[in-house]
């Protein structure tokens, strides 16, 4: 299965994939999404599964089923920007609480056999330095979620075309 | 001196970031006029976004999220931005306590790079960042005495972040990890978690469930 987890409006987004087959999940703003109140529920409550039912909660399970995910997102000082970014801080359910050690630092355990491979579009005005912070950032992440390979591509404006394949 | 502290945490109630800035407070020059803002509830007000360009310094205290900075501060750190660029306030000085969950301070450094990045956008100067490894530890030693014990790193860091704070000062970011053997947060962590999941009737085999009939990791 793919993801795509854009914060594009819905005619860029359609501009960009005019259809989208059964096979690939949407993942875009409908303006309900709450922040991560760090009540670690998804891992101690309902784990797995996030405690916050606003149609954003079930993102372990749906990572769980990828082997691909696409981020289409305004690159902000380095990061996603703040949708993104909240529904990647949603998304700890796909991992375990405990810890690993990988590469002499502490991460967290998988939960899941499954591994998806990670596309990152950023687009907007990006200085040099944040293209080296979002560059950096998008490989811890990759390691925080334990995902196979990585690629990350800079547009100075939101992407028309380049990102579907 | 005008000094706006923010809790960055999104966690309502007790919080490592609220205990952070509460034992940091101590180490700077009491003459200093302190004013405390969290954004976990609700966003903060036009007039608090224009308090905070009014001061000498802003702190800000949070929990590492996914590498980076909470979404909700985030958003909060944009808005923050187009109200500076909106009053042209520029050359404001700009600290930060980052705690994270694992064990090692140095996982904090792309947030740095992420708040450098800000104050540069913003044209603010990036002051100073303490930047230390598990912030969940924070409850338990608290009470003891800073400076000493696992709390020794910590103590010698806050003291060099009030020295720059008192003196409108830059330096460089700060990453300690506690004075605390790595096995022994490990080993803690996973005790915690599973005494946790038991008060919610859980075992250490719920802790992993697999949703839909996914299998799991080996």
């Amino acid at each position: 299965m793919k993801m795509i987890l854009h914060d594009l409006s819905q005619q860029e987004f359609e501009a960009l994939y005019p259809s989208v087959d059964a096979n690939t999940t949407v993942i875009s703003d409908d303006g309900a999404i709450r922040h991560c109140v760090g009540c670690f529920g998804c891992w101690i409550k309902t784990p797995g599964v996030c405690m916050l039912k606003d149609g954003y909660q079930g993102m372990g399970e749906l990572l769980s089923k990828c082997d691909e995910a696409v981020i289409i997102s305004q690159c902000v000082y380095g990061t996603f920007g703040p949708f993104v970014k909240n529904v990647v801080d949603r998304s700890i359910p796909y991992i375990l609480p405990y810890f690993v050690m990988t590469n002499g630092t502490m991460r967290h355990k998988k939960r899941y056999k499954n591994t998806f491979d990670l596309t990152v579009h950023f687009y907007g005005d990006v200085t040099e330095k944040e293209k080296e912070t979002a560059k950096r950032f998008v490989e811890a992440m990759c390691v925080d979620f334990h995902c196979g390979k990585h690629n990350v591509y800079f547009h100075e404006d939101v992407p028309a075309e380049g990102v579907t394949k | 001196m005008k000094i706006a502290m923010i809790n960055g945490s999104p966690k309502l109630g007790q919080n490592n970031s609220g205990i952070m800035l509460k034992l940091f407070e101590p180490f700077i020059q009491a003459a200093h006029e302190i004013a405390q803002y969290t954004i976990s509830k609700e966003p903060l007000t036009q007039e608090q976004y224009l308090a905070l360009l009014g001061a000498d310094a802003l702190l800000f205290a949070f929990p590492l999220y996914v590498e980076a900075i909470p979404s909700h501060l985030l958003r909060m750190m944009t808005a923050l931005e187009k109200h500076a660029k909106r009053e042209k306030k520029q050359g404001l000085y700009v600290y930060f306590i980052i705690n994270n969950g694992f064990y090692e301070g140095t996982q904090n450094r792309i947030a740095v790079e992420v708040l450098e990045n800000w104050c540069a956008r913003c044209g603010f100067r990036f002051g100073m960042a303490v930047c230390q490894g598990a912030g969940e530890m924070m409850p338990a030693v608290e009470s003891m005495p800073m400076g000493h014990g696992p709390l020794k790193n910590l103590g010698k860091a806050m003291k060099s972040l009030a020295e720059a704070i008192d003196n409108k000062s830059c330096g460089e970011a700060i990453f300690i990890s506690p004075n605390w053997p790595r096995f022994m947060w490990k080993f803690q962590s996973h005790l915690f978690w599973r005494n946790a999941a038991k008060k919610n009737g859980l075992n250490k085999a719920d802790i992993g469930k697999l949703m839909d009939n996914q299998h799991a990791a080996d």
